[in-house]
């Protein structure tokens, strides 16, 4: 155990530097790239003093609006932009550290009030996702492997395959279209988290309009490890039901059922669990892809208006959850590696 | 219409002899003129052979490589540019000058065909499809004809009417001589018209449009009604929201796909192959140092990178390809390769040759990398599969190629917008998108299966 115990403190330690690794190079390009923060609130500054003061400014057409040069130096002290790029990041960290994110330039709010509340939805999509694909990829895997190089096999490879070429968005973009656009069928809401008018719906039609808007992009969800899930569910039961301690158990005149199931199965389920960081990562990241065809306003959804939108301590709050949950979610399932099966060892 | 299908199906033959005979026969005939030894080793015979004897993935193989390959013909295929056009003695090949300045596109050729040499009023560019309509219809002769007299009329009456007598100002003498100047212009356009039509009479005329003429980068907004529009007999699968056909952009969206997944995971391969076997053949501390970096760089969200980056700089061909590569693309293989590298290193033939003198990079590339490369071959084609996922991906979020480059990601994001009224504007790249995948997936399969079999063995 004495090996595992440095090799996950020696994962631990190293989160904290590809984190700074990460973000500083990411605040680098923004600060370098023309068309920063203090570009942006400049403009906005600018704009608010057009409305403000319409008249004289129309009256003084020649003169370009000007920010007095004191709110300038205001300004980019608020943004640290007066410190070179080393003294700001520092400080944006130190910000971070204390959960002190900047406030957003379009919402005007705290950005950690911003991507908290839009956290649950995210993970709701992402929840649903992830067991609808254990749901079905486990069965489908399973009977793949019992009927291994049979006509039912092949067929199924077949819908696999196309699975795995059709990518989650697209097949969301599909599926909206010919069961929502109103040009074929018209029964699925064409995006969005729910109906507008959801909070005066009654108990029951609540969650019928939340079910009727989750279906697509859950199907979105699952199609992205549908493949590789009933593959490798398939693969690994039988790598197991060809083991010497398959063997046995047969000799003691166990029936297949019995086997398979009790014995294999156990094995097999294995390697599926290697996925849970990634799938923490969508889970809480949302995906922007699926968020945007769909209409979600997730985490996904989030960062990519923050991006459109230019509203930086967004992008770089959106960003410092990604790392932090994708590192995590790296430790999380190498732990729960360690727990189910014995026989991993770490570190050595 | 007939035609045109026979038209088609000659060129598939044409490109399948091209892709499967000509050029590896002009591959090994090359490397045997360089002096290399173009027989396969056995095990590769072997694995080949494997690989036909899989008809789901040999047929996919054939199926994308003669597709690929005569895409970059497309310019004489698919194209609003006329393979010849001929008008007196003047004959010009438009639709092999656009091709070969899109190839030696260092080699600036371009010249333009000027209208007034083919019969046609004016500076511009020759505007085929009217040369070619005037061949069907000499009435566009008579009307154009009719035109230019009622306009040498009007011209003619507004001199009359404002010649300058003794009172006129300087403004009103320069009015009228820059009047009177417009109308040997006019007589000359006449005659320029009048020869045409007893040329296209004549035979003296003639133009061969490519079997779809028309071209992805042309905005046809003189069809009927506002764009999009719907498929029909001429744009069979309509057109977007700028007018531009989309057929066409779906068949140049093919092309620039698949290079682009081609450039990214090749050079992605490139670059983590000699990480990854310098990491495995040197071991220690660089080994140590380079797993470290690999795990901090490997987290990096690359696509957020990328959307972040190309919402700020407008990113090119390059450029997309470049930050795919940089962000992404060369992490995968080095895992592998260090794999291989540290395995193989221990075998005898290793050290029978560094007995022998050889440089550790001559060990890396000419002994160890052709014994490593199962790896590559097999995951080759998921990778492009990825790959070309995440170029729709960036296209569809509007982070990818400059816009008007065609593009199946643009093409669903417009259908996006248009999802009430134009299903087609998804649907048709949609399904481009999922049969070009599928048929990639297959030839990977096959090639797994081909040169790493798995044999189950079970009990019942």
């Amino acid at each position: 155990m004495h090996g595992m115990t440095t090799y996950f403190i020696r994962r631990l330690l190293l989160i904290p530097v590809t984190f700074i690794a990460i973000t500083f190079m990411v605040y680098t390009v923004l600060r370098v790239v023309p068309g920063g923060p203090i570009e942006q609130a400049q403009l906005q500054i600018k704009l608010a003093m057009m409305q403000e003061g319409g008249a004289t400014v129309l009256g003084g057409a020649e003169s370009e609006v000007q920010i007095p040069e004191a709110a300038m130096n205001e300004l980019k002290k608020y943004y640290h932009l007066d410190k070179s790029i080393p003294e700001g990041y520092a400080r944006w960290l130190w910000g971070i550290v204390r959960l002190d994110f900047g406030r957003s330039y379009v919402y005007g709010e705290p950005v950690l009030d911003v991507i908290i509340s839009k956290f649950p939805i995210s993970i709701y999509f992402g929840l649903i996702g992830y067991f609808a694909s254990w749901l079905i990829c486990v069965p489908l895997g399973v009977s793949k492997a019992i009927r291994h190089k049979t006509g039912y096999d092949t067929a199924t490879s077949v819908i696999v395959f196309i699975g795995y070429s059709i990518p989650g968005f697209v097949a969301c973009l599909m599926l909206l279209v010919v069961f929502g656009g109103g040009s074929f069928f018209d029964f699925i809401p064409l995006g969005g988290f729910r109906s507008a008018n959801w909070a005066e719906l009654g108990f029951f039609a609540k969650i019928l309009d939340q079910l009727h808007h989750t279906i697509v992009p859950v199907i979105g969800y699952l199609i992205g490890g549908f493949a590789t899930m009933t593959i490798l569910m398939k693969n690994s039961l039988l790598d197991n039901l060809g083991a010497d301690y398959v063997r046995t158990a047969f000799a003691k005149g166990l029936s297949e059922k019995r086997v398979i199931f009790l014995h294999a199965m156990r094995n097999s389920l294995i390697p599926l669990t290697v996925g849970i960081g990634q799938a923490l990562g969508l889970l809480f990241a949302g995906s922007f892809l699926i968020e945007k065809t769909c209409n979600i306003p997730g985490m996904g959804l989030l960062g990519y208006t923050s991006i459109i939108q230019r509203d930086y301590p967004i992008i770089l709050g959106v960003l410092v959850f990604m790392v932090l949950i994708r590192l995590t979610g790296n430790i999380i399932s190498d732990v729960v590696w360690a727990l189910i099966d014995p026989r991993i060892r770490f570190g050595k | 219409m007939i035609l045109k299908l026979i038209g088609t199906a000659l060129v598939f033959a044409a490109g399948y002899l091209l892709t499967h005979r000509a050029l590896p026969l002009l591959f090994v005939g090359a490397g045997k003129a360089l002096g290399f030894d173009m027989k396969p080793a056995p095990h590769w015979q072997k694995r080949v052979k494997r690989f036909k004897t899989m008809k789901r993935g040999y047929y996919s193989f054939l199926i994308i490589t003669t597709l690929f390959v005569t895409s970059f013909f497309l310019e004489f295929l698919v194209n609003s540019k006329p393979l010849l056009i001929r008008y007196e003695a003047n004959v010009s090949f438009p639709a092999f000058r656009e091709w070969s300045d899109k190839l030696f596109f260092f080699a600036d050729l371009r010249r333009m065909e000027k209208r007034s040499d083919f019969g046609q009023v004016g500076d511009a560019e020759v505007d085929y499809r009217l040369f070619a309509a005037s061949r069907r219809d000499p009435g566009i002769f008579d009307r154009q004809l009719e035109k230019l007299d009622a306009e040498l009329k009007d011209v003619k009456k507004q001199l009359a009417s404002s010649r300058p007598g003794s009172g006129s100002t300087a403004e009103e003498r320069r009015d009228y001589a820059d009047l009177r100047e417009i109308v040997p212009a006019i007589e000359a356009d006449i005659e320029l018209v009048a020869r045409a039509r007893v040329a296209f009479a004549d035979g003296k005329a003639s133009i061969i449009m490519p079997l779809y003429p028309y071209s992805p980068g042309e905005h046809l907004l003189d069809l009927p009604g506002s764009p999009p529009h719907h498929p029909d007999r001429t744009h069979i699968l309509g057109t977007d929201d700028s007018g531009a056909d989309v057929f066409t952009q779906l068949v140049y969206g093919f092309r620039i796909s698949l290079s682009f997944a081609l450039i990214v995971s090749g050079t992605g391969y490139f670059i983590g192959i000699i990480i990854g076997g310098i990491m495995g053949y040197f071991g220690g501390w660089v080994d140590i140092l380079t797993q470290r970096f690999i795990e901090i760089w490997g987290s990096i969200p690359f696509l957020f990178t990328i959307m972040i980056v190309a919402a700020i700089v407008q990113p090119t061909f390059i450029l997309l390809v470049g930050m795919l590569v940089l962000l992404h693309g060369w992490i995968g293989m080095t895992y592998y390769m260090r794999g291989e590298f540290y395995r193989e290193k221990t075998r005898d033939y290793v050290h029978a040759a560094e007995a022998m003198g050889a440089t550790d990079w001559s060990v890396m590339m000419k002994h160890i990398l052709p014994n490593s490369l199962v790896p590559v071959v097999t995951f080759a084609p998921f990778a492009i599969v990825a790959y070309i996922g995440q170029l729709v991906s960036l296209d569809y979020l509007g982070f990818g190629l400059p816009v008007g480059t065609p593009s199946w990601g643009s093409l669903l994001s417009q259908g996006m917008q248009y999802i009430k009224y134009y299903p087609s504007l998804i649907l048709t790249p949609s399904v481009a998108l999922a049969v070009t995948l599928f048929l990639v997936v297959q030839i990977g399969e096959a090639v797994r299966e081909a040169f790493d079999p798995k044999v189950f063995s079970r009990l019942r």
